[in-house]
């Protein structure tokens, strides 16, 4: 069992304090359909920063940046639809809700709380034990970003209402193309097996990123290296510029999917001999880890995997257990509604 | 003063390999990073000292800065980081985004609880749709990714390549460009160039004029020019004694 690997790397069980266990996935992030990554609303060209195409290239050019917040978020999103499904959602002793994201009330309970963290106002405070980066596409933002009328034509199938107004709908926006690839280290510090199968589950199987993801922003990620480690490794930015330089020319979109993983495990081979690191799996671990992921959040073990995890966390839910036996049932017609007026 | 207590100083570059937010000030919606990293939070960073995941009681409401750093204040210290060059900004905005289907921005909260929107529309106020007490909506002033800093790390500590700062734990590279031995000078009138934090300067010394940077936990001085004994690290000076919280500590 390759997760076995990593045990020194790994926690036996969630701890307050930080013990030096680094746990480091690349991912490799391919968009599958138009995808818009914006910082400032709608309008606003896509998030893009001029940075060092290489290493050793010092050519300045523009590329793609995902941010941070645009990849944890959706990925929360996705083992929070799990807990919500199999009732490992606590309900909030302040208001009696359900464990929300970003409103008063997270349960500090749940799964999602004790791993991606909350800042509640008063209360308390868990930070985060995953710790992503901005990723970087490879190519220069000019070779893949596209521009898109937009004209929304009235239900009578023109330009015009009836009236014989003009549609105001009528706009360019910039989108990125599908087949593009951008190159991220995530960080995970002091996570159990468990916890480590959660996290990997999220970020294999969440599929949509960025703005108005339910019409665009289909992405397909792939785990190209696992490492386990006493210290941080390199950023993204300098995995990225690495591979660049791996890569060779010519680089033109679309890029070769087998091509720039094939550079850029090339890159990483170089990180086993980094001050601090202890483990890398290969290939064959990085395989039977991910079908044992995959096996583990499957429909026939899904339920039994999710809640021993939740379960994990039963000697930290510092509130008396019968205060919180409605887990799970959050707001129902039962809860009254306190109205202040 | 007669011993020293770091027999050598490092002078390191923090390069900001991704934007980095710390909320040092607040104008209206909008949260502003100052051009520096303050000690503290370096202190942090580097893992010298452990600071928990989960923040519960009286941690919530209080730093444990003194405390903390009392267990190494005699092995290591830090300086607060000086930019190198002109700080460069970005600005991002922010909101807070649910997980429900339906929601709506309220006065400073994302209600999610669909069934009081009735209530909320006859004028009542159902608590789901009460103001947060933390932002939700707003502006981050943030150093922008490729800003340079440095500073002086005193003590035979190693150092880690990188570092997380700031609320997003931004990933920054640490750089060790030069190691120095520490001499001690005699008590003079010196000017320093390094940031200082004010909590950890000596009591001995003699302040005649500084630029004052004012964020928490405690402010910034720039320029300092004192008279006292000092350390001479390379070219470089800064008053003797520095230590944490070694302003508070000589007061009790
Ligand atoms: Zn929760």
């Amino acid at each position: 069992m390759s997760i076995q690997k990593l045990s020194p790397v790994l926690a036996t069980t969630y701890e307050n304090f930080p013990k030096g266990r680094f746990i480091t996935l690349i991912v490799i992030r391919t968009t599958q359909s138009e995808t818009i990554f914006r910082t400032e609303g709608s309008g606003e060209s896509m998030c893009n920063e001029f940075v060092q195409a290489g290493v050793t290239n010092d050519n300045i050019i523009q590329r793609l940046v995902m941010t941070k917040r645009k990849q944890v978020a959706p990925e929360r999103r996705y083992g929070r639809e799990h807990l919500r499904a199999h009732d490992l959602l606590f309900t909030n002793i302040k208001d009696n809700s359900i464990c929300s994201l970003n409103t008063n009330a997270p349960c500090e309970m749940c799964v999602d709380c004790f791993l991606y963290g909350f800042a509640a106002g008063g209360g308390g405070a868990q930070k985060s034990r995953i710790w992503t980066e901005d990723a970087f596409s490879i190519l220069p933002a000019t070779d893949v970003v596209g521009d898109r009328t937009i004209n929304a034509i009235y239900e009578n199938g023109t330009m015009r209402d009836e009236k014989g107004n003009a549609s105001t709908a009528l706009n360019t926006s910039e989108y990125i193309k599908p087949g593009v690839h951008f190159l991220d280290v995530v960080t995970l510090k002091d996570v159990t097996t468990d916890e480590l199968r959660y996290i990997i589950g999220n970020i294999l199987f969440t599929s949509r990123y960025g703005a108005v993801s339910s019409r665009v922003g289909r992405m397909e990620n792939q785990i190209l290296g696992i490492f386990g480690s006493i210290t941080e490794l390199p950023s993204s930015l300098e995995l990225v510029q690495a591979t660049y330089d791996a890569l060779g020319e010519p680089l033109e979109h679309p890029l070769n999917i087998n091509r720039v993983i094939t550079a850029t495990k090339q890159v990483i081979t170089n990180w086993q001999n980094r001050r601090g690191v202890s483990v890398q799996l290969s290939d064959e671990e990085l395989t039977n880890l991910i079908s044992d992921v995959e096996t583990h959040w499957s429909e026939a073990e899904r339920d039994t995997f999710l809640k021993r995890l939740s379960q994990s966390y039963e000697p930290f839910r510092q509130v008396a257990p019968d205060k919180n036996k409605g887990k799970g049932k959050g707001k129902n017609k039962n809860t009254p509604v306190e109205v202040e007026n | 003063m007669s011993t020293i207590p770091f027999s050598q100083a490092k002078l390191i570059e923090l390069n900001c390999l991704e934007p980095v937010f710390f909320a040092s000030r607040e104008l209206s919606d909008t949260y502003y990073t100052e051009g520096l990293l303050g000690n503290y939070a370096l202190t942090y960073a580097l893992g010298w000292v452990n600071s928990p995941y989960r923040l519960q009681g009286q941690a919530t409401g209080r730093p444990t800065y003194k405390e903390d750093f009392q267990t190494i204040a005699q092995s290591c210290y830090i300086l607060p980081a000086s930019p190198i060059g002109r700080v460069t900004f970005r600005f991002e905005r922010f909101n807070a985004l649910s997980d429900a289907y339906w929601y709506t921005m309220t006065n400073n909260r994302v209600a999610t609880a669909r069934e009081d929107l009735p209530l909320q529309r006859q004028g009542k106020k159902p608590s789901s749709f009460r103001a947060s007490n933390f932002p939700q909506t707003g502006r981050l002033r943030m150093i922008e990714r490729g800003n340079k800093f440095q500073t002086l790390v005193f003590g035979n500590q190693q150092l880690p390549d990188y570092i997380r700062l700031g609320k997003f734990a931004s990933k920054v590279k640490v750089n060790v460009l030069k190691e120095f031995p520490v001499t001690l000078l005699p008590p003079g009138e010196y000017q320093s160039q390094f940031y200082l934090n004010v909590a950890d300067l000596p009591t001995q010394i003699e302040v005649f004029a500084f630029d004052l940077i004012s964020i928490p936990p405690a402010p910034i001085l720039k320029n300092l020019h004192f008279r006292g004994a000092a350390w001479q690290i390379g070219e470089m000076i800064v008053p003797a004694g520095l230590h944490y919280c070694g302003r508070e500590n000589r007061n009790e």
